[in-house]
């Protein structure tokens, strides 16, 4: 078996094939030895070979303050990867299985950097999807054009689109996303007055002064705009003040306890307004957990959601049978990125991570497993992004989270709390 | 517009008892031992834990976890200078800041690995409910949280100022060597200051329980609140970090109301430099009670 792969990877139009052939005459010999023998077995030979597993690297933290998404990605990419498998695997590679390999970047950018260098020198990667937060995803991306592998993300950093070659995005664009939630908002109320409330930090500012600057233009008035230190031990000032501005719609650009602790405050001021919590720690099974059913209405912003095909819904079921979660949107888009991978690799006929790259920059599904996305396409323009990718709005409803916009997106009626 | 300004208000003491829970604890060791105890956020972070978990494992109510928190905390910070704290009690500081930094760091990780970073919170039935009194709202878990503080904290003044034990740990918090040349046992008492404070460190932890939300680095939000209002309030006076962490809450509340949502420890901060600059000592007086 060992030497039937050999001499087959020698007879395949590999690099090094003209070294083989200066080996000497046994070796000859015991090559087309082998050819003969295969070929005394019908038409199956190359099988055992071209089982070589295609190794697909994983980035996702696992530990640090972003674990808890990140073991949710790396359960549904041990989903995928065994669906593809279980399916035949790449069958024009004969069959060849995928092979995860996962790496932990520790919810930190050094590690990032360094993980996906020893991830990248370490095994021969065909290809490589992570890491979950676009902090790290731009650096593991960096890392990996300079590698020449392809990187497939569902990170929305409109960064990871400039100058890059071997970075793919199959779902919606940060730009896209404030577009989708002041459309969101005029559903609501036509005459939507929107406080603006967003943490300090870089994530905060760039969504927000996207809204900021995409409200006039939508329709929609901005009432409030405000800063506010991330890690706060009392929502409560905030809400007074949002209370102050007589908006009747809060857009909160937050991460998860301040999210919490917003909602829990807004209800306790008896104050009516429709919160969307944009995406992120908003959409993951974990809030509602929190919440409970002050979550209920509560909108929000996703690059994915489970209910978007009937493929999305069958690997929910999968998923919330092994994990008692939802396939929450991180996690649901990296299944999808996993087909496309497969996509490419058939198409590609090669492990080789610069064919996996030309095949993915060609790729154009719109069925199966690695179509589900919004709108059900993908097909990757010059930049890497996804020309057919827009994010979905979803809402909070019985416990679940619904897709409610746009119209050719919506699963269920958006309710009007 | 008189309605914004109760309202900030009542929202600022409210948490404001809160601070004053963990500042007290840190003064009273920092009044009695003579050690900044960097871990003060680390153990309301274990009071959460606890009452988390009696919450999540056997239905009982955050505030009644109190009656475990507390002797479990109070058990701890016995233990805590019993066996660390006393050894490295000398002329040189640094083994002390050492010490409990070292604490800190140990607990966080500890809880990091046991608990995971997943932030955790209790439901109970008054969690989102609020008193609606004349257009201000005050959310009924959050009194009950400032109640209970302030009654501990009156209790712990009574203590301080009635029984010998209390007035042993004065005499120590005032001058420590005439204190145990007057025959008192000076191990003794350290034991019972870090256990007061530890517990009311827990009984933190299980008052907060109920409104926020339980995760390893909690503690360090509030342990920056406490130690301003330590030095705001005189280094080891109780009453004053009680009365500087009401101050720095109100503070905290206003500014974010009328200078900015993220400007509200700016305020804070300004308060204490103010105060500093005009009364170097601290509002207390510069007095340890």
């Amino acid at each position: 078996m060992q030497k039937a792969r050999k001499d087959s990877a020698g007879t395949k139009a590999r690099p090094h094939q003209a070294s083989s052939k200066r080996q000497g005459r046994r070796e000859f010999l015991i090559k087309t030895g082998g050819i003969l023998a295969a070929g005394a077995f019908g038409a199956v030979p190359l099988r055992g070979w071209a089982a070589d597993p295609v190794n697909i690297g994983a980035l996702y933290p696992t530990t640090g303050s972003m674990a808890q998404i990140g073991v949710g990605c790396v359960a549904a990419a041990k989903l995928a990867v065994e669906m593809v498998n279980d399916a035949g695997g790449i069958k024009s590679l004969g069959g060849a299985k995928l092979n995860l390999i996962v790496s932990d970047v520790q919810s930190d950018t050094t590690v990032t950097r360094t993980e996906t260098d020893r991830l990248i020198t370490g095994n021969k990667l065909s290809a490589i999807h992570g890491c979950y937060a676009s902090a790290l995803t731009l650096i593991a991306s960096e890392v990996a054009e300079r590698a020449k592998v392809p990187i497939i993300t569902g990170s929305s950093s409109d960064m990871l689109n400039k100058g890059r070659t071997y970075t793919f995005t199959p779902f919606a664009r940060a730009s896209q996303f404030a577009r989708a939630q002041l459309q969101m908002a005029k559903l609501v109320s036509d005459t939507p007055k929107v406080a603006v409330i967003f943490e300090n930090t870089a994530f905060g500012t760039s969504t927000s002064n996207g809204l900021k600057e995409l409200a006039p233009g939508e329709g929609v008035e901005i009432v409030m705009f405000e800063p506010y230190s991330a890690g706060f031990t009392d929502a409560s000032p905030l809400i007074n003040k949002v209370k102050s501005s007589g908006a009747n719609a809060l857009f909160s650009v937050s991460y998860l306890n301040d999210l919490i602790l917003i909602v829990r405050t807004v209800k306790q001021f008896g104050l009516n307004v429709s919160i969307n919590g944009g995406s992120g720690g908003f959409v993951i099974p974990d809030f509602y957990k929190n919440v409970g059913k002050l979550a209920e209405g509560l909108q929000g912003v996703a690059h994915w959601n489970h209910d978007v095909s009937d493929d999305a819904q069958k690997v929910n079921v999968e998923f919330k049978k092994r994990t008692g979660e939802f396939l929450f949107e991180y996690a649901g888009g990296l299944v999808a990125q996993t087909f496309m991978l497969a996509d490419a690799l058939e198409r590609a006929g090669s492990a080789d991570p610069q064919k996996v790259r030309e095949a993915l920059s060609t790729l154009d599904v719109s069925s199966g497993y690695a179509a589900m996305a919004p709108g059900g396409k993908v097909k990757f323009g010059p930049d890497g992004k996804n020309i057919y990718g827009h994010p979905v709005g979803v809402q909070w409803q019985d416990g679940d989270l619904a897709s409610v916009f746009p119209k050719e997106d919506a699963r269920k009626p958006l309710l009007k709390i | 517009m008189w309605e914004t300004v109760a309202q900030a208000v009542i929202n600022g003491l409210l948490i404001g008892g809160i601070y004053a829970l963990v500042s007290i604890g840190v003064t009273l060791i920092f009044g009695v031992v003579k050690i900044v105890n960097f871990a003060q956020g680390e153990f309301v972070m274990i009071g959460m834990y606890i009452s988390f978990f009696l919450a999540n494992q056997f239905g009982i109510d955050p505030l009644l976890s109190l009656f475990v928190s507390m002797p479990v905390l109070f058990v701890v910070g016995v233990l805590v200078q019993h066996f660390l704290i006393r050894r490295v009690l000398g002329p040189n500081d640094m083994p002390q800041i050492f010490l409990t930094f070292a604490l800190s760091l140990l607990l966080l990780n500890l809880a990091l690995m046991l608990f995971s970073a997943n932030y955790r919170t209790v439901h109970t039935s008054y969690s989102d409910e609020a008193l609606h009194v004349g257009g201000l709202y005050i959310p009924v878990a959050k009194l009950i949280a400032f109640v209970v503080a302030m009654a501990l904290s009156a209790a712990l003044w009574v203590f301080l100022h009635t029984t010998d034990l209390g007035k042993a740990m004065r005499a120590a918090s005032q001058n420590r060597d005439v204190a145990m040349l007057m025959g008192i046992n000076p191990n003794r008492v350290f034991c019972v200051a870090l256990g007061i404070a530890l517990a009311l460190a827990g009984a933190a932890g299980s008052l907060l329980m109920p409104f926020y939300s339980a995760y390893p680095f909690v503690g360090q939000v509030f342990v920056l609140m406490a130690f301003v209002a330590v030095v705001l309030g005189t280094l080891g006076n109780v009453m004053g970090a009680l009365i500087a962490s009401l101050m720095m809450g109100v503070a905290e509340s206003l500014g974010v109301q009328y200078v900015g949502a993220d400007s509200g420890l700016i305020v804070v901060f300004a308060m204490l430099l103010l105060t500093l600059a005009f009364k170097p000592t601290g509002l207390g007086g510069g007095r340890a009670r």
